[in-house]
């Protein structure tokens, strides 16, 4: 064919154009494999001094209208299984989560103080603290706050004062038990 | 409609080559977009950016090109651009506008392409009643809808690199936002019905497309049909895996299986050169109006 390298032209723009994403996988898979490594070390140090916080996420707007009372429930389960799928399909139409702890403090989930310009958190991938064992198995290590309505996590971050009794929550890296989407790693 | 030929062995060869190539482009660009979630996500937008660029340059290239086989086979990679283009651009919409991960883990971007099925109606009805349009489901819709008011169009088709970009865009789009609204736990939800017959169906008229795949010898028609058979087939392997059934190697870069896919995808993808080289007296055939 005539114009044949016109074709081979076109595969080599798509080569080219895909070389600086090989070419930086390398060093932005280490830089990766070095954040989850190095939050893991951290989580676990942490965990230990007992400096994470540890709560179930409950939805913000049945919360502050008082329909659910989550807060009045037993610790770990925070709504019936028809509340939860409620509170659940809300928190997916960007309804507000929060944190509500043991001890019935609530925190907001926010990004880290000093950033003024953000985005919604319930569309953020939070990097996931896995085991040794989940990795082998594949287990994604991020994880969106919307599944998480109604189940405990565990969270790396920092506490500040917030307003109005709620404090505010950054988590920089959260931990929790099971898989992320039921029946779904 | 291309000149259907008995089933040979020649032809048996030219499908399962296409049929790999069609997988191994689909399962290619998952990866890809994995690999730049995963390690790189500040590049994405402008790696979309340079997709569409790419698209673009290669759609013109087909301009210049005599052979169906080659317009088909760039015409297919510059819709693998455009797409790339379109979820990124959605991606995008989605982180903008704050679209949350749904509770049984959609992506926002797919989210946010369920919301495009009335536009999708819109370019299906044109497609549906503008006679001069040759898709094989499209003129057996419009026949059996007896919405043609005389003899299909004929005449010689010059250029196949936009139709086959154009099929490629509008068949993934399809299934996609098909799926979508399968998955969307208030219509119907990931084990519903509706998802169970979409895979059902997409199983048995992935076989019956490949049947009718397989009296295509030669590169060019057979690409084209390869889009929808494999993308039906797609259905399937999307379906599994919300399921929990399957780990898609490309999502869990499973490398083993990745080294078989891109393998297949290199070597049919040296064989349908090899052939359209050789072939590269040809003309575009008159009679495949595809």
């Amino acid at each position: 064919m005539k114009y044949t390298h016109l074709g081979f032209i076109c595969i080599a723009a798509v080569l080219i154009a895909a070389q600086p994403a090989y070419a930086q996988e390398k060093t932005g898979k280490e830089k990766y494999e070095e954040r989850l490594k190095s939050l893991a070390e951290r989580f676990f140090a942490a965990q230990k001094a007992g400096t994470t916080v540890k709560g179930v996420i409950v939805e913000g707007n049945s919360l502050f209208n008082g329909t659910t009372e989550p807060q009045n429930k037993p610790y770990g389960k925070p709504y019936t299984d028809a509340e939860r799928k409620v509170a659940l399909r809300s928190a997916e139409r960007n309804s507000k989560v929060f944190l509500l702890a043991r001890d019935g403090t609530l925190y907001y989930p926010t990004v880290k103080k000093g950033q003024a310009e953000s985005e919604s958190l319930g569309a953020y991938r939070f990097d996931r603290i896995i085991t040794e064992e989940q990795k082998q198995k594949k287990t994604l290590p991020w994880a969106t706050l919307v599944p998480m309505v109604g189940r405990e996590i565990e969270v790396l971050g920092e506490v500040y004062p917030g307003c109005g009794g709620v404090k505010g929550l950054y988590i920089e890296a959260l931990w929790f038990e099971g898989e992320y989407i039921p029946g779904k790693n | 409609m291309a000149t259907k030929k008995p089933i040979t062995l020649k032809s048996i060869f030219y499908t399962a080559v296409s049929l790999v190539w069609i997988f191994g482009l689909s399962a290619i660009g998952h990866i890809v977009m994995v690999l730049i979630e995963k390690y790189n996500p500040g590049i994405k937008y402008d790696f979309a950016w340079g997709c569409v660029i790419v698209g673009i340059a290669a759609l013109y290239s087909t301009r210049f090109m005599k052979s169906d086989g080659w317009q088909s086979f760039i015409g297919c990679m510059a819709g693998l651009s455009f797409w790339f283009a379109m979820e990124y651009s959605l991606m995008y919409g989605g982180h903008d506008l704050g679209v949350t991960y749904t509770w049984n883990g959609s992506y926002p971007e797919y989210r946010m392409m369920k919301w495009t099925f009335m536009l999708l109606v819109m370019v299906f009805s044109y497609l549906l009643f503008q006679e001069s349009v040759r898709c094989n489901f499209i003129f057996y819709l419009r026949r059996k809808l007896r919405l043609m008011r005389g003899a299909i169009a004929t005449g010689k088709v010059d250029n196949y690199g936009p139709r086959t970009f154009f099929e490629y865009v509008m068949v993934t789009w399809t299934f996609y936002v098909l799926l979508m609204i399968g998955y969307d736990e208030v219509l119907f939800g990931a084990h519903s019905w509706f998802v169970y017959m979409v895979f059902f169906a997409s199983f048995s008229v992935f076989f019956y497309l490949t049947y009718k795949l397989l009296g295509y010898d030669r590169f060019g028609a057979n690409l084209r049909y390869a889009i929808p058979t494999v993308t039906i087939l797609w259905n399937d392997v999307e379906i599994l895996a919300k399921w929990n059934m399957l780990k898609e190697p490309w999502v869990h870069i499973n490398w083993p299986i990745m080294s078989v896919i891109i393998g297949g995808f290199a070597i049919s993808s040296y064989l349908i050169v090899k052939d359209l080289r050789g072939r590269s007296q040809d003309m575009i055939e008159t009679k495949d109006i595809h």
